[in-house]
């Protein structure tokens, strides 16, 4: 199988500090893994360097998608050449409407779009499509905001950012049909038809609506583990994260 | 009437140097037809279209020649302003400079003086509401010229017009000036919505006097729009909400480029009970200086008003700014009146997150100006709506004039 994304010897630094340090990932086509770590470890700064935010400065390393190197291109060209992000804490944008951005994702989409409204309607998007992009939505209105735009762009490979932050019990379980769909973990088990995507939590909570093939830990922005999932999680929820930092495969590194 | 607001900040225009009189070898305009292609296009630019289509009235002043298409609609007049006043002697004595003091500057004197003056006269009579848009064009098309206008809008109780006026010049006009005086007179329950779009070359100087009388249950409805800054637009508005309840809403967008000197205001005297007032003031500054202002004089019992001046600064470089004076001015107790304003530059967070979207960043950016622009004004009228779509693109493009 081949990868989608292939990360080599990462270094990042955010405002003069070092944040990532030698960090190697790799996602092959069709698969969804989950980035575990505690806050502060460089989960969130992965995912803004993989998706080209400028301030996110890359001091070594590589970034490959589909084989082809876009560690210098801009947002844009990542987001066009099929990279798509839900961020955690996304920007209010004031005058700009959810319905303007996605009439902009259909305008743009290289495959048939889905139906809107008739999607709206499921996910319980339409009271925010004609609202300003974030202005006064809960956390779980954010989430869902942010994951309906994925859901009619399809992009080939989606990073979410602790998609069940902020999300109550009613809520979570849509969220967790939209992941499904975004990754087309509904309609197929052929792995070459699903999407690959890359899912950061810290709790880990969100991996019981959705499956993730892989998980990877990271700690001081260094991924030292990969591995099952489950097994990682339920390490991680017995010992905590400081368990990690002490664990001899770790130290060994 | 009450001293205005001082305006100061665009250097004084020296008349001497530009041609006020007509040259009588150039062809007079007769006909739409007549007009060159590029100059037909300039125009609908600025939202006047010359084959008249979905408007009740067209005025096109090409430097000094008038020319009216004449109107169908019954109950609505349109002539150039040196005919009316031939024609009518009443337009003169109850009209002419009672909104604005022929005396208020050197321009208004040069306005005023003007032996055979420019500009237009629209009649609207008691309860007609005028089913399209009239629309007038002052037009510059050579350069060394001054054009001295005159205007005057009568509305009639209970009736309704839309104006669409476009003031622009000739691609390659150099140094000109275009100096205007506008009068509206807006009747009981009548409803008067101005629309002013500008686009100028660099070197076009402009002064601009208005004045707007409306009297009980009166509704004014102005909206400027600057597309292409001249070298400098000097314009102050003013309106006197005499009648109970008259009500005046006021839109201003700029777009101001490097080298340009943009101050306007907009004076607003709430004299009627109940009357209300609501301006705001939107401006992208990609360069030059822009000043907002505007002064409320709240004057009665339950008259409200608001202002609000929101500004937005796209590299402008060093000399560029935007500056936003609100003011108020309660003279009575129960005047409730209120003031905001901001002025700040694109989140760099938000353009990234559109891209993050697919969009470009001039998409981006064109997209949020596009939205600080439309913010809070509800049903824009499609001529709007497609200026702001053009500074919109205009300022995400970085575009100059």
């Amino acid at each position: 199988m081949t990868n989608l994304l292939e990360i080599k010897a990462l270094c990042v630094n955010v405002d003069g500090q070092d944040i990532l340090h030698d960090l190697d990932l790799t996602i092959p086509n069709g698969e969804v893994h989950t980035l575990l770590g505690p806050n502060g470890s460089g989960k969130t700064t992965l995912m803004m360097t993989i998706i080209g935010y400028p301030e996110y400065r890359v001091t070594n390393g590589q970034i490959l998608f589909d084989g082809k190197d876009i560690t210098t291109l801009d947002i844009t060209e990542r987001a066009r050449l099929g990279i798509g992000i839900s961020q955690q804490r996304p920007p209010t944008i004031s005058g700009v409407k959810l319905k303007q951005v996605l009439d902009f994702i259909i305008a743009n989409a290289r495959q048939p779009v889905p139906d809107i409204n008739e999607l709206a309607r499921a996910y319980k998007i339409e009271p925010f499509l004609d609202r300003d992009i974030n202005a006064g939505l809960s956390g779980g209105e954010i989430k869902s905001s942010e994951l309906f735009q994925l859901l009619i762009a399809r992009p080939r490979f989606v990073m979410m950012d602790e998609p069940d932050s902020g999300v109550d019990l009613e809520a979570i379980n849509i969220v967790g049909q939209m992941m499904n769909e975004i990754f087309a973990r509904h309609h197929t088990i052929r792995t070459k038809e699903r999407r690959t995507g890359l899912i950061i939590t810290h709790t880990g909570n969100i991996l019981d609506y959705i499956h993730a093939d892989k998980a990877h830990l990271i700690l001081d922005g260094y991924i030292g583990y990969t591995g099952n999932p489950h097994i990682l999680l339920d390490q991680i929820r017995e010992h905590g994260y400081g368990e990690c930092a002490r664990c001899e495969l770790w130290r060994c590194r | 009437m009450e001293n205005s607001t001082d305006l100061r900040q665009a250097a004084d225009i020296d008349l001497n140097q530009f041609t006020t009189v007509p040259d009588t070898h150039r062809g007079v305009l007769v006909s739409p037809d007549q007009l060159e292609p590029g100059d037909a296009e300039v125009m609908a630019g600025v939202g006047v279209h010359v084959e008249n289509e979905d408007r009740s009235g067209t005025y096109i002043l090409q430097d000094f020649n008038p020319l009216c298409v004449p109107v169908q609609t019954k109950g609505l007049e349109l002539l150039p302003i040196a005919v009316a006043l031939k024609k009518y002697d009443w337009l003169r004595k109850k009209y002419c400079f009672k909104a604005v003091n022929a005396d208020l500057d050197k321009y208004t004197l040069q306005c005023a003086s003007a032996a055979d003056p420019q500009g237009y006269f629209v009649h609207v009579k008691k309860g007609v509401k005028v089913p399209f848009p009239v629309q007038a064009c002052l037009y510059i098309a050579q350069s060394g010229i001054a054009q001295t206008i005159h205007n005057i809008v009568i509305l009639e109780e209970d009736s309704e017009l839309q104006l669409i006026t476009g003031c622009a010049s000739r691609t390659g006009v150099g140094s000109a000036a275009h100096l205007g005086i506008s009068e509206h007179f807006i009747g009981p329950k009548a409803r008067f919505t101005n629309t002013m779009i500008h686009s100028w070359n660099p070197d076009v100087e402009v002064r601009s006097r208005s004045g707007t009388i409306v009297d009980a249950g009166g509704t004014f409805i102005s909206n400027y729009i600057s597309l292409r800054p001249s070298k400098s637009i000097q314009t102050n508005p003013r309106t006197w909400l005499n009648g109970e309840g008259a009500s005046l809403k006021y839109l201003t967008i700029i777009l101001g480029f490097g080298g340009s000197t943009i101050d306007t205001g907009g004076d607003v005297y709430l004299n009627g009970k109940n009357s209300s007032a609501e301006l705001a003031h939107r401006a992208v500054c990609t360069g030059g200086r822009i000043y907002q202002r505007g002064l409320l004089t709240g004057n009665t019992p339950g008259c409200r008003a608001h202002i609000d001046c929101a500004g937005m600064v796209l590299d402008a470089g060093e000399d560029g700014f935007i500056e936003a004076v609100p003011g108020l001015k309660a003279l009575h107790p129960d005047a409730r009146m209120s003031h905001e304003a901001s002025i700040g530059r694109i989140a760099p967070e938000q353009v990234a997150y559109l891209q993050s979207r697919g969009m470009s960043e001039r998409e981006a950016i064109s997209l949020l100006i596009r939205g600080f622009l439309d913010l809070d004004i509800e049903g824009l009228s499609p001529e709007l709506d497609a200026r702001i779509a053009e500074i919109a693109d205009l300022a995400g493009h970085g575009e100059g004039i």
